[in-house]
């Protein structure tokens, strides 16, 4: 694994934090999402379905802060939309920056060669730049519907890791994904010198142009499993090892919908990032008003049924991670040995 | 509402008798679209629809007026009509249409 060790210490003590104050929900990660506009409209996305008067809209620094300091997760996403078309993303990152928050930017990477060139971000070990790419050149263009993204996403990258900054990757993996290509896409990656590698299943958005691509549950055991079986030991993966595994079917988990609680325009989402149930205007109000047991996978809800995405099921790695001797040995030996 | 249509982009259902309303509300929320609301003084107001609260004292919607920075927020009692009078931007299937575009240009002599 490949999360730094201030990275993982800062995570660590919050989350021993939180158990040793026996508090049974609390947040991991903020999704923070300044706006909805995107400059790709890819197949599997559900989120930037709005008339334009809402798509022209975005939170205020000042508004992305408040929630950043109610909410006090270690670290924050900036997913979106497109982030990079945030017209005040840096002075929004030195901010997060000053508050030691660890962000990932999570970024097309079309704009980011062109924003590095105009300096709008200065590199920073809190902050790394989580480039969405699902795949090789003709996995990638497809799923993003659109031709030459994946080549401007390397540029983006070579140009990030040339001025010393972190550079992650995000993939979303669906029906019909090839495994060796896959493993294929790891090598390529880690030729380019990312840091790691994040992987997840897609959601079944119900508001998503492409609806016949989502995995379901055993399909995503059998894909994940053909995969990651015997990881090379030069795959780096940016998250919880454990959280692979679930992908893999070694772990039983339940989904954590508080773990990375997700901030909008419309407020905070409820219940999760994936799920559009209604808003509230505070986070103590989610934590507090949401009927947390009718979502997860055991909780019949349909809608969670085939749901292993990481906005749930990381956070559950996490925890399981502190909770356990089992959960740390795991942990402790994936990330020694390299093997899932 | 049976006479409600595959998508709900123009549905006018006509004023909202109490008891159907929080049903055409909960279709608004999921709604894609701007919706027009007649409110009980006779005034039409036009928007994104993006919330509603229905388990508190007085239940109410939340609207992203077209032209407006901050949301209004409305109660149920005051709502009389609810039109479907914007673009369902999540109708259709685009990425259909752009994998039958991609395989004809690849299909195509110089593609």
């Amino acid at each position: 694994m490949s999360v730094p060790i201030s990275q993982m210490w800062t995570v660590a003590s919050y989350v021993l934090g939180q158990r040793l104050r026996g508090r049974k929900r609390y947040p991991l990660v903020l999704m923070l999402e300044p706006l909805f506009r995107c400059n790709l409209a890819c197949a599997g996305c559900g989120k930037i379905q709005y008339p334009a008067h809402v798509l022209r809209k975005h939170l205020t620094v000042e508004q992305c802060l408040a929630a950043v300091e109610e909410c006090g997760a270690p670290m924050v996403s900036i997913p979106g939309g497109e982030p990079l078309m945030y017209p005040e993303i840096g002075r929004l990152v030195r901010e997060l920056v000053a508050r030691r928050k660890y962000i990932y930017l999570c970024t097309n990477a079309i704009l980011l060669k062109q924003r590095l060139q105009e300096g709008v971000f200065t590199p920073s070990k809190y902050l790394s730049f989580s480039v969405h790419m699902d795949g090789l050149r003709e996995e990638h263009d497809e799923a993003v519907c659109r031709e030459g993204v994946y080549d401007q996403a390397v540029a983006g990258i070579r140009e990030a890791l040339a001025r010393g900054f972190r550079v992650t990757t995000n993939s979303t993996l669906f029906d019909g994904v090839n495994p060796v290509r896959m493993q294929m896409f790891f090598d390529e990656m880690m030729d380019l010198g990312v840091e790691g590698m994040m992987l997840s299943p897609g959601y079944s958005y119900s508001k998503a142009p492409d609806q016949e691509h989502f995995l379901r549950r055993q399909k995503t055991n059998e894909i994940f499993g053909k995969m990651l079986s015997s990881p090379k030991r030069r795959w780096k993966f940016n998250q919880s090892p454990l959280f692979l595994q679930f992908l893999m079917g070694k772990w039983d988990f339940e989904c954590t919908p508080w773990g990375m609680p997700a901030y909008n325009i419309f407020g905070w989402q409820r219940p999760c990032y994936l799920l559009q149930e209604g808003y509230t205007a505070s986070f103590k109000d989610l934590m507090e008003t949401t009927r947390w047991e009718r979502y997860g996978h055991r909780s019949g809800n349909e809608k969670c049924k085939d749901c292993m995405v990481h906005c749930g099921y990381e956070a559950t790695a996490v925890d399981t991670t502190f909770a356990s001797w089992k959960g740390l040995t795991a942990a402790a030996r994936a990330t020694l040995t390299g093997q899932l | 509402m049976s006479d409600e249509p595959a998508s709900l982009e123009g549905w006018a259902p006509g004023p909202v008798d109490p008891s159907a309303l929080t049903e055409i509300v909960e279709r608004a929320f999921d709604y894609r679209g701007d919706v027009t609301l007649t409110l009980d003084d006779g005034r039409r107001i036009e928007g994104y629809l993006f919330n509603r609260d229905r388990d508190v004292v007085e239940p109410f919607v939340q609207v992203f007026l077209r032209g407006e920075p901050d949301p209004s927020t409305i109660p149920y009692a005051r709502i009389h009509e609810i039109r479907f009078t914007g673009k369902d931007t999540a109708a259709g299937n685009s990425y259909a249409a752009w994998r039958e575009r991609r395989q004809a240009a690849k299909a195509a002599p110089d593609g």
